[in-house]
């Protein structure tokens, strides 16, 4: 099962033939896949679609998002609604300060911080000469504390001293001289360390809002994430304890290995906003599909699965605590 | 399961429509010959697919299961390259 990344620029095409997806431009063909094989469409150029592959696509529920070359999500196309009503009553029930809304804010906090601490901490023992104990220490005691808070807004503090305190040291964890990193910059990103940031959130968010449609959740009634029209914060709740995870982790690998150079950045003139060139791109796709297809053993299920898997099964578990099967959510906290 | 397909279809109209629907479940690898690697549904779709289509008369398709540790045992002189399924860049 595999992603498809379109970044043809001009006249490309998505049909369909017999069960198959196809990708033409100028009369050739470029791609030709099983739909059984493909289980998400990203498309960051421009493409035209046939109605009958847009039918196909949402019978099959394969999610298709347009983000640009940059990496702003710009929408998706969204298969009908799950049928299951009664995890999307237990969502709404549990909106604003429930008992349910803190515990499960408290487990995406603490998740997300856990997994800053651990990277950190990895770090420190690679490489002893850095100075990361003061934001590991800084870190710690924002987790201390997330146990016995009791309000939505002081969890979101704690979350936003955290990411502070990790941010804080992330310069530390590059290890290539070409690079370097200030602070954390959105709307535009204007260096290329926040670029590549920014694209890996918005890939990541592709991912992590499919897994929370297939399993029949309202995207846009969130916990952590205050209520903004048009903002999809249960899927960006959901997604704070794998930024860590999968995006930090292999924007570190390809800097510090080397895997792109500053040759694979452009610079707009105007706003600054820095962004990959389409070599890079093509580079960093590759391995964040490689990431999400990277193999772990999931701590609560206690077997093997891929990153990709663990979007819907974090799903599934935080389903299962609203609907009060179980009575904790588990978030994602890989050592 | 991994099946390994071989057909042998007499008339050209019918061999080009049961090499479409192969192509829709997995590789082509010869003439005459895919490699699919398939769940139960999916081989039971199309197997009835090809069952409709085909003369029993005068062709015939062969499926050949491979057991996960025989599945590595394949090598391959020439010819086509194994598609890479986890990743797809359409440039």
């Amino acid at each position: 099962m595999g992603t498809i990344y379109i970044t043809q620029e001009y006249n490309s095409f998505i049909g369909k033939s017999d069960e198959r997806l196809t990708v033409k431009a100028n009369k050739k063909t470029l791609l030709d896949i099983p739909l059984i094989k493909i289980d998400g469409l990203v498309i960051m150029g421009q493409a035209t679609m046939s109605p009958d592959i847009i039918k196909e696509l949402l019978d099959r529920k394969i999610p298709l998002s347009f983000v640009t070359a940059t990496g702003k999500y710009r929408g998706c196309l969204q298969p009908e609604l799950s049928k299951n009503i009664l995890i999307r009553k237990a969502q709404w029930l549990a909106a604003g300060e429930t008992e349910i809304s803190i515990h499960l804010v408290k487990g995406f906090v603490r998740g997300k911080l856990k997994n800053y601490r651990h990277l950190l901490m990895r770090r420190r023992r690679e490489y002893p000469e850095l100075n990361l104990d003061a934001g590991i220490n800084k870190l710690e005691q924002a987790i201390l504390p997330i146990d016995l808070t009791n309000k939505i807004d002081s969890l979101r503090g704690l979350e936003g001293a955290g990411s502070a305190a990790y941010f804080g040291c992330f310069n530390q964890l590059i290890q290539n001289p070409n690079f370097k990193f200030k602070s954390r910059v959105r709307r535009p990103p204007t260096d290329p360390v926040n670029s590549l940031l920014s694209l890996g959130y918005s890939l990541l968010r592709h991912d992590v809002q499919s897994a929370v449609n297939i399993v029949g959740f309202d995207p846009y009634l969130g916990y952590l994430h205050y209520q903004r029209y048009g903002r999809p914060s249960l899927a960006l709740d959901l997604m704070e304890e794998f930024r860590p995870l999968i995006v930090d982790a292999m924007v570190l690998n390809a800097i510090n290995k080397n895997l792109l150079t500053p040759n694979e950045f452009n610079s707009e003139p105007i706003s600054n906003a820095v962004s990959l060139t389409k070599e890079g791109l093509k580079i960093f796709l590759r391995l964040y599909e490689q990431k999400k297809q990277s193999k772990f053993k999931h701590p609560v299920l206690k077997r093997q699965c891929t990153y990709q898997e663990a979007f819907e099964i974090q799903a599934r578990l935080m389903g299962k605590y609203l609907m009060q099967e179980t009575d904790k959510y588990p978030p994602l906290i890989l050592k | 399961m991994f099946v390994i397909v071989s057909y042998d279809i007499s008339e050209d109209k019918r061999r080009n429509k049961i090499h479409s629907i192969l192509s829709s479940y997995g590789q082509w690898m010869q003439y005459s010959l895919f490699e699919c690697n398939l769940s139960k549904t999916e081989y039971a779709k199309l197997r009835s697919r090809l069952n409709k289509i085909i003369d029993s008369q005068t062709d015939s398709i062969r499926f050949y299961f491979l057991c996960g540790c025989c599945q590595n045992k394949i090598e391959r002189i020439g010819g086509e390259v194994v598609r890479d399924d986890t990743f797809f860049l359409v440039e």
